[in-house]
């Protein structure tokens, strides 16, 4: 697909990519902007739904994922479908969960353009908000990114040091960063004949010495970020059993605010919302004289381990339920190493492909014929 | 192993949560009491609709709440009542098992057979076979924890 080009002026990678969508929001072609802006305190920046180019200062590569943006996307267009084109600017593990998304019935991509960035990674949103450069996390990523310094790694979640893929795919447009000079160009790049449209108008130039680096620098940051993957992986291997589980989730309080980050869990009345684990005085009396005693609130492992069960096939590993944690209970470890074996049983790669079902609705008569059967 | 051990060790009788589909399995069952068909009395019989509406849920707490054994019994794959519900709990039962392995947790405590309702021989059988599995197998070493 078409590879352009847009020109980084004073070293302002962030301001440049906010004049391209300031110039594809005045161009008429989309009513909104759905983009990352800084919040008037400077702390955060949060998605904000935009019409009035004017307005716009976007800080698409601020470090920081406050929400999932899939869930925002799910919210604006389950009941119906956008009457008019709207442009949503979104990391590539967004883009995984609002695929994942529409195939549970939960969003409707009509009129949405999808216009997917780079992620050079993000912060943990406490650490954004009271990062020690203040004004200037932003500069400071992409510096370590482009001199391949790893300054940047300790301040990056867990979910974004071993990301399963930071370069979007399956979207329309694709701001590129990786193998760029990101002192002159940053790519844009059209992925589907919707993007090629939009950008055919804008008339954005074409450089083909500035984006000869770019395929290779795709490929090798997959592989780098695959090996840490791999590691992190085995590292995590040791949590087994019950006793390392219980202490695992030692610190839950059953706020089920993982739950309530997550992009998958959509389901607008959980099980552990409702009066199921509500019983009789005698029953929880039965239960402390047969085991001798037992922990208040009870069920936190029940709750992990059956949300794990309805949703882990489809998780993208955006981290968002770590991030939510009051506890800083390290969920990516027990979450990325289950969610990779099981949707490797199923070869199922969530939001990679919208015509790829997800395992729990489809089946095949000669498979798995070993269970049940021994 | 110390003779008190072993006294304690032969004493253990396992507890097995069964859910059954109502149109196979548990008129399997049915068909075993009906027959006169001894079998271990270990198993409590739930009886449920269909295996395929057994959420994954049901049998993780059954299992943290220290039963010593899941069993979830459907009609023979093609069999489903409902078509293919028992697809779907085949399905449901790989990812239960494959998410308790990759913790460390007994996936050998949970068991998905199909018993159609002419099998009652079958159902006391498998009752038979799991009862002495878990026996070997030994108590839920969940139910021992309080901090769940």
């Amino acid at each position: 697909m078409t590879q352009n080009v847009i020109n980084v002026k004073d070293n302002d990678v962030a301001g440049s990519i906010n004049e391209f969508l300031k110039h594809l929001l005045s161009s008429g072609k989309i009513q909104a902007l759905l983009v990352q802006q800084s919040t008037p305190s400077k702390k955060v920046a949060f998605p904000v739904l935009i019409s009035d180019p004017k307005r716009l200062h976007a800080r698409v590569i601020a470090p920081v994922l406050p929400t999932a943006t899939a869930s925002i996307v799910s919210k604006m267009t389950k009941i119906q479908a956008s009457p008019k084109p709207i442009g949503i600017v979104m990391r590539a593990c967004q883009i995984r969960a609002v695929l994942e998304l529409v195939k549970l019935n939960q969003a409707n991509l009509t009129n949405i353009v999808l216009i997917g960035v780079d992620c050079p990674g993000t912060f943990p949103l406490n650490t954004y908000a009271n990062f020690p450069e203040k004004t200037r996390p932003t500069p400071f990523l992409l510096e370590t990114l482009t001199k391949k310094t790893d300054e940047a790694e300790k301040y990056l979640r867990t979910a974004c040091k071993v990301c399963k893929d930071p370069i979007p795919e399956n979207a329309d447009i694709i701001i590129g960063l990786y193998g760029m000079d990101l002192e002159k160009n940053v790519l844009i790049q059209a992925g589907t004949q919707t993007g090629k449209s939009l950008l055919d108008d804008l008339k954005l130039e074409e450089n083909q010495d500035a984006v000869k680096h770019r395929e290779h620098a795709v490929k090798e940051t997959r592989e780098a970020k695959n090996k840490r993957r791999e590691a992190f992986i085995k590292d995590k291997g040791a949590i087994k059993g019950i006793e390392k589980l219980t202490e695992f989730f030692d610190k839950c309080v059953n706020c089920h605010n993982c739950r309530q980050a997550c992009p998958i869990c959509y389901c607008k009345e959980c099980l552990f919302d409702s009066s199921v684990f509500d019983q009789e005085a005698y029953k929880f009396l039965r239960k402390a004289e047969t085991k001798g005693l037992f922990k208040l609130p009870n069920d936190s492992v029940l709750f992990h381990l059956g949300r794990m069960n309805h949703m882990i096939l489809s998780c993208v590993q955006c981290g968002l339920c770590e991030q939510a944690c009051p506890n800083e209970i390290p969920l990516m470890d027990v979450f990325i190493p289950v969610a990779e074996s099981a949707q490797k049983t199923f070869a199922y790669h969530p939001g990679k492909d919208l015509k790829e079902k997800i395992p729990m609705i489809v089946y095949r008569e000669d498979e798995f014929t070993e269970v049940g059967e021994k | 192993m110390s003779e008190e051990q072993k006294e304690k060790k032969e004493a253990f009788e396992p507890k097995i949560v069964g859910f059954l589909c109502n149109w196979c399995s548990y008129a399997g069952a049915d068909l075993a009491g009906t027959s006169r068909i001894q079998y271990p009395p270990n198993v409590r019989i739930i009886r449920v609709m269909c295996s395929g509406s057994v959420d994954s849920m049901y049998i993780l707490r059954a299992l943290l709440e220290g039963a010593d054994g899941v069993f979830v019994g459907g009609c023979h794959p093609g069999d489903c009542h409902y078509i293919d519900g028992n697809y779907k709990a085949r399905r449901r039962m790989v990812l239960l098992e494959n998410v308790l392995e990759t913790l460390g947790l007994e996936k050998e405590r949970v068991w998905l057979r199909w018993i159609s309702a002419s099998e009652g021989q079958k159902f006391a059988d498998t009752m038979k076979e799991m009862t002495e599995r878990i026996r070997k197998l030994g108590p839920n070493p969940i139910a021992k924890q309080w901090n769940l």
